[in-house]
């Protein structure tokens, strides 16, 4: 019985209700066909305002039905339809019944009508049949799980490289102006969809979906992150083979014969029998298409092995947790035969392999690692891995039906699909009343509802609107072509340069999209993540670069993570020819020099360099790294750029690029270095354009790179204070005469390391801004324990204080040296007042330190204790204890050091005696 | 482009009118730059500049040493000797002297040194405070000031990188007691390039323009405030402030907006227009030399890096709070400038680098004396803003007719988006009238009568028109005035 208090009044169900069809008819009414450019610049467009009808015209392929002269047809930007030839190898046949039963629905925003509109269910129902199977027919859909490790690199490049500038993130709130993704799992395979990614104008000749010139491991790995949910079956591609026994190591398998044995996908755990003690061979054929050196990890608990080509490559034998080995093979070409052996010994079980190497690379900053069982076919012969599926999501295996293909052949011209897809099979289209006779008309595809007869694109009232404006003047287009400005304007609306690109005030990184635009230089501020204003660029670029550009995508600023996509020559050779019309900058006259040409070069190579105008401070030169910012190479410019504009430029920047960080290398067009080419301006900038013309044979400028920089203690002490590694940030390493050297560390108040020979290289931080950690120069590098020398322990069994000695209070006072510059560390904590004064000591072998420790106090304690050591092992010796088997310490007088255990360590501690006010520690240290 | 149409036009103007007449004043004319020529096998890429007791000069190096120059103020290069006074250091940006000690500020610590048994080499470096943290990023700066009127010795420290902060305090200005107490005092530094204090004795250091920073400026570092990086923030409790943590802003605001909002927020005093005035804003001096360096007692200098100039502040406090102009002043220095001196004779030393950032000057470091040649430049003394315009002050009697003509005047305004993003481009540009300008009856100083002035903007001033009663164009014919606030 339903509780009656809880029934919903009849009244307010039917308000519900109608509330519900309100927002659902609202919902329909705003599904319209999505034009990026159209729903950012709508229909006002006071420069040229036939063009938002036109944008849409072009969009949606109305000139395929619509006939045009060639003169209207130079006005329209047609997006071609998408190319069904291998739709069987690429769509999931549910996803195709469904849209063509309702596209906007099932793929919200899309520019395909709805043909089908004008029949009944029973009809609709048996057309769709026949028009699925024989768009099919054609191939058959590989298959693949989504994996752990693709996904997440492929979110990473999703969202950097420009797949949200046009779809918006995955997660996000939808953006009017995004192109919204369908079920996308529901259309596509792993495999299927990352074709179509690495190759996207091979099914969309129009370049409206760019490439973005993915290697074939990216677009897998962003395939995976869009159908990361799908769950498929894939067929089995390895053998595994299932022993059990009580093992110490991976068995020699040889000896054995298996309880069972089969196929599997991947490394399937699961195949076992029982939960522990058993092993597990696996073996398949990997795939590498790009010979190499190639990195194998092994995860695994317990033991395992991997072997390609039957040698061992990674052990991860024995006993273990979970942990990981790995090893590196190089491997040709082709196929090669992958073993992983695995044991349990009980506990935990765990077993996963990964490759990294040259066929498997990503984008900029990924450095991806694999299931390399993802890569593993059954057989050596097998062509891509993953393998072809049997099974598709949701649906049994399709087969096309002959009768129904044949059916579907007929249907596909008759309902006018062949007049926008290709293949065409009857080479016909249907025939409407040609675009400029069709005035101002509200009728056919523009009625609110349009007929049977008519495709149903479901515009919108400013679609509509647009459509008709344009088509009243549509009979004017008779006689005139666009003017490149309008090209230029409609081109990049078409293709959402705009999303990207400002140019004349309009368009540019929308700001809710802004910081999805990323580099990896953060200090090179917008320049170094959003892509460029393209006023101008005619002026800036040599027309055959930017028509590449435009054509196959660019990828020269390595720090912009968002790529320049690939458009494709048809859809740009229009854009590209009415940009070559665009005003150039004046000419720069020829400017003659008196000296030879290798003569001229070798001063613009002086000028680029660290002694002249340091332009190598900010921009790599061949990939050098410069010493700030990372800025765009330069032996790339006389490749980009125009000479006319190189002139200019490097004389006021800002000019051409407000808000630039590039500095005036010519302030006011006077040179600053008035001894190179007898300080003319013209001459030096000429002779740095000949000079990079070189382009990647240039020779390398000064001030590329970091010479060594070794400091010597010759007659007296060096002291170094830095990051040094080891000795922390506050590190004050000494090297002395006698070659043993030291670093104590400030913070830490306690000697962190010791070593014998040379002392510090100081390149790494007196060169460019000094980044980091650098080890010591020398050898046998002794590391001392962390924490603080000296503790109050009110028993000698209290462990060790484990806070930092900054955190207990103790004071770093400093030093004093002598003439020598050898240094007394200075340093308190409570009362007590230390003196530390480290020794070297010369012998005929290494040289060894010496310690004398001075220690001061109005209220000594008697229970302060030195901790001389910490290690694995200390054994006490004749004359004092050995340390780790690697270093001895002793001391002089009659101190009475005590060995004890301390957390699985071993520690050497001192009681310190006071003698009135005093206590001295001397310490011998040898190693 | 606005600005370059502009400055052409000004040269244009002050060629024509000028090249009939003498040749034109150069800077050289009135401030000259004398080489201190460091010697072979020294790489003094100098960070901190101080006078010691008898005449020497202290030069610490970001290699983290010390040298003493004796004779500093002599004109024949023989007498310029470097001796090596401390080496082994962290990377010194902060020299002064007090007491028998030369404190020196490094990465991790500030350090006082002495020269116990006179051989003029330090051999006492003992810590005065290192109540901070650094993890190996080299953007973790620390500069050190001089000692305020308090006795206290100010560090500024550098963010981790741009854009945050990964150890304590960094992103503040602390003070250091006489008694080496660290007290954490300002909040939302991002990268300091020097500091100094005001005729007033009021503390300010130079940001660079970054991550909610638009241009590089001049600000001032009061006890509690907060100086626009929110990164900082995060150690606010640990400071122990008596105030409220402050509210973090909003990106892609305007620091005006954000400043009636965040009360603790103390926008740029000056702003260095990015890149008319600089791109690396650096050492702070004020010149207390009672017009031993020229015309502009009183007045702040600040220097850049970048650009291996210096610039000149002038000052003036509205409804409590700094704001000013900025004038370019002198360039043409040998390398990248980063520290400053200016003695009490009137002489300015600069020291210079550019490793890591590219600088104008072409030499890798430097050392340089300026010195005023006794001639007075013609230049706009003061510019101070009023209710309806400014008052513009002049080292030289102006000539009547040209400086109340409007056409010897340009003016636009602008300012910076405040972002977290790394800079900004000129915004929100406006082009308010002169409506009037009338000479005082002094003949030295102007007023200009403005609609449209703009609060939170830049307002950006040309004058190529105008000319001194003999003759003169100015040396430098642009100033930037920060408009924080209007006066009533």
């Amino acid at each position: 019985m339903t509780d009656p208090s809880r029934r919903i009044p009849r009244a307010v169900f039917a308000s519900i209700c109608i509330a519900l069809i309100a927002f659902q008819a609202a919902l329909a009414a705003d599904r319209h066909p999505i034009v990026a450019g159209f729903e950012r610049f709508g229909a006002s467009q006071k420069a040229d305002p036939t063009a938002p009808g036109l944008l849409l015209i072009g969009e949606l392929g109305c000139t395929t039905c619509h006939g045009v002269s060639s003169t209207i047809e130079s006005q329209i930007n047609r997006k071609h339809a998408p190319l069904l030839e291998s739709a069987g190898a690429r769509l999931r046949p549910d996803f195709v019944r469904a849209f063509l039963a309702d596209p906007q629905t099932v793929k919200p925003g899309t520019t395909m009508p709805h043909v089908l509109h004008g029949l009944n269910d029973s009809a609709k129902k048996e057309t769709i049949e026949a028009l699925t199977h024989y768009v099919l027919s054609n191939g058959t859909l590989p298959e693949a799980r989504p994996s752990r490790k693709s996904i997440t690199a492929g979110e990473a490049l999703f969202n950097q490289i420009g797949c949200t500038v046009c779809h918006g993130k995955s997660d996000g709130k939808p953006l009017a102006t995004s192109i919204p993704l369908p079920d996308l799992g529901a259309k596509y395979s792993i495999p299927s969809l990352a074709e179509f990614l690495a190759n996207p104008h091979r099914v969309r000749p129009s370049g409206r979906m760019p490439s973005l010139n993915l290697t074939a491991q990216e677009a897998q790995v962003i395939a995976h992150y869009l159908l990361k949910d799908l769950r498929v079956n894939v067929r089995p591609n390895m053998r595994y083979e299932y022993f059990e026994g009580d093992w110490q190591k991976v068995p020699d398998f040889s000896k054995l014969k298996p309880k069972a044995s089969g196929i599997c996908e991947g490394l399937d755990l699961a195949r076992a029998e029982r939960a522990n003690s058993f092993a597990m061979r696996y073996s398949g054929f990997l795939r590498i298409e790009k010979a190499g050196q190639y990195r194998f990890f092994l995860h695994s608990d317990d033991g395992a092995r991997l072997l390609i080509d039957d040698k061992l490559v990674v052990d991860n034998d024995g006993i273990h947790p979970p942990q990981e080995n790995r090893g590196v093979v190089g491997l040709a070409r082709g196929a090669h035969k992958l073993t992983i052996e695995y044991f349990d010994g009980g506990g935990q079980v765990e077993l996963e392999a990964d490759i990294q190497g040259p066929g498997f690379s990503i984008g900029n900053t990924i450095r991806l690692r694999q299931d390399v069982s993802s890569f593993v076919t059954l057989t050596e012969q097998e062509a891509t891995p993953p393998p072809p599926g049997a099974s598709t999501a949701g649906s049994a295996r399709f087969t096309a039906d002959s009768a129904l293909v044949d059916k579907g052949k007929t249907l596909f011209v008759q309902h006018g699909c062949s007049s926008c897809h290709q293949p065409n099979p009857a080479g016909k289209s249907v025939v409407a009343k040609p675009l400029a006779a069709l005035g101002d008309s509200a009728s056919g595809c523009l009625a609110s509802a349009p007929p049977a007869s008519s495709p149903m694109y479901s515009l919108n009232t400013a679609q509509q609107t647009a459509i008709r404006e344009s088509l009243k003047s549509a009979g004017s287009f008779e006689s005139k072509r666009p003017t490149p400005a309008q090209t230029i304007a409609r081109t990049m609306t078409a293709l959402n340069c705009y999303a990207c690109h400002e140019r004349g005030q309009v368009g540019g990184v929308e700001s809710e999209r802004n910081a999805w635009f990323t580099t990896t230089q953060k200090e090179m501020g917008d320049e170094g993540r959003i892509p460029p204003r393209l006023d101008g660029v005619t002026a800036k670029l040599k027309p055959t670069y930017l028509r590449q550009a435009l054509a196959q995508g660019l990828k020269d600023r390595p720090y912009m993570l968002t790529r320049m996509p690939r458009f494709g020559a048809p859809a740009t050779t229009a854009l590209a020819d009415a940009f070559d019309t665009e005003p150039k900058l004046g000419p720069i006259p020829a400017i003659t020099f008196d000296d030879t040409p290798k003569r001229v070069k070798s001063a613009g190579r002086q000028l680029v360099g660290s002694d002249a105008l340091s332009c190598i401070k900010c921009h790599t030169f061949r990939n050098s790294e410069a010493e700030g910012i990372q800025a765009i190479d330069m032996t790339l410019m006389t490749k980009r750029l125009n000479r006319e504009w190189f002139h200019r430029y490097v004389i006021n920047p800002p000019e051409f690029r407000p808000g630039t960080r590039m500095p005036t290398a010519w302030p006011n067009g006077q040179t600053i270095v008035p001894n190179i080419l007898g300080g003319d301006t013209a001459k030096q900038i000429e002779a740095v354009w000949l000079y990079l013309s070189d382009g990647s044979s240039a020779m390398i400028p000064a001030g590329i790179g970091r010479q060594p920089l070794p400091l010597f203690a010759i007659k007296e002490a060096v002291i170094y204070r830095n990051f040094i590694e080891g000795a922390g940030t506050r590190a004050i390493g000494v090297g002395y005469p006698e070659r043993a050297n030291l670093a104590f560390d400030a913070n830490g108040i306690r000697y962190a390391l010791l070593w014998q020979g040379g002392f510090m290289d100081a390149s790494r931080h007196w060169s460019g801004r000094g980044e980091g950690f650098q080890p010591p120069m020398g050898d046998n590098v002794i590391a001392l324990p962390d924490g603080p020398a000296f503790a109050s322990l009110s028993s000698p069994s209290n462990p060790w204080p484990t806070l930092k000695a900054k955190e207990l209070g103790y004071i770093f006072r400093g030093y004093r040296v002598t003439p020598d510059q050898r240094p007394t560390f200075l340093y308190e904590f409570g009362e007590t007042r230390v003196e530390d004064q480290p020794v070297p000591v010369a012998t005929s072998k290494t040289p060894s330190f010496k310690r004398v420790i001075t220690l001061s106090s109005d209220h000594p304690s008697d229970t302060l204790y030195f901790r001389a050591a910490l290690g694995e092992t200390i054994k006490p010796t004749p004359n004092g204890f050995l340390v780790n088997g690697e270093w001895r310490v002793s001391f002089d007088g009659e101190l009475k050091p005590i060995v004890r255990n301390s957390a699985g360590k071993t520690e050497l501690i001192v009681p310190v005696k006071f003698n009135g006010k005093t206590a001295t520690i001397v310490e011998h240290i040898e190693w | 482009m606005r600005v370059g149409i502009l400055t052409l036009f000004a040269a244009i103007l002050a060629t024509a009118a000028f090249a009939a007449d003498a040749p034109t004043p150069t800077e050289a004319d009135y401030y000259k730059i004398t080489d201190l020529p460091i010697p072979a096998g020294v790489v003094l890429e100098v960070g901190a500049l101080e006078m010691l007791p008898g005449d020497v000069l202290a030069a610490s190096s970001r290699r983290g040493e010390i040298y003493l120059v004796d004779k500093p103020f002599s004109s024949n290069p023989r007498d310029f000797v470097f001796t090596k006074f401390a080496g082994g250091l962290h990377e010194v940006l902060g020299l002064v002297y007090r007491d028998g000690w030369l404190y020196a500020t490094q990465r991790g610590e500030l350090t006082r040194l002495k020269d116990t048994n006179n051989d003029r080499r330090a051999d006492l470096f003992e810590t005065v405070a290192d109540g901070w943290e650094i993890n190996g990023d080299y953007h973790e700066y620390a500069f050190g000031s001089r000692f305020d009127r308090d006795g206290n010795l100010w560090v500024a420290l550098c963010l981790t990188g741009s854009f945050s902060s990964e150890n304590k305090f960094r992103g503040w200005a602390l003070r250091i007691t006489p008694e080496g107490k660290v007290l954490p005092t300002t909040s939302g530094l991002r990268s300091p390039g020097g500091l100094g204090m005001n005729a007033a004795g009021d503390m300010f250091y130079t940001e660079n323009q970054g991550p909610w920073n638009g241009a590089c400026s001049l600000k001032h570092l009061a006890p509690g405030q907060f100086v626009g990086h929110p990164a900082g923030l995060k150690w606010y409790d640990d400071a122990k402030l008596p105030g409220k943590k402050p509210e973090t802003p909003k990106s892609g605001s305007r620091v005006a907006i954000e400043a009636k909002r965040i009360p603790e927020l103390v926008p740029p005093a000056v702003y260095f227009p990015y890149p008319q005035m600089g791109q690396s804003a650096s050492g702070i001096v004020c010149d207390t030399t009672n017009g031993k360096f020229g015309p502009f007692a009183g007045q702040m200098f600040v220097s850049d890096q970048a650009a291996s100039t210096v610039m000149r502040v002038v000052l003036e406090k509205v409804k409590g709070r700094y704001q000013g102009a900025c004038i370019p002043f002198r360039q043409g220095f040998s390398s990248g400038n980063l520290a400053m001196l200016l003695t009490l004779d009137g002489s300015l030393f600069i020291g210079g680098t550019n490793r890591g950032w590219g600088s104008r000057g072409g030499k890798g470091y430097s050392l340089e004396r300026l010195n005023w040649t006794g001639k007075i430049p013609f230049e706009v003394q003061t510019m101070s803003a009023r209710h309806d315009g400014f008052d513009l002050t002049f080292t030289k009697p102006i000539d009547k007719k040209t400086v109340e003509d409007l056409k010897s005047y340009k003016m636009r305004t602008f300012t910076y988006i405040y972002q977290e993003s790394y800079g900004s481009p000129e915004v929100d540009e406006t082009t308010p009238v002169i409506e009037s300008a009338v000479i005082a009856a002094d003949s030295k100083s102007v007023r200009l009568k403005v609609k449209g002035l703009q609060e939170g903007h830049i307002h950006e001033l040309h004058m190529a028109g105008i000319r001194s009663s003999d003759g003169l164009p100015l040396l430098h014919d642009a100033a930037y005035y920060t408009m924080n606030l209007i006066p009533d």
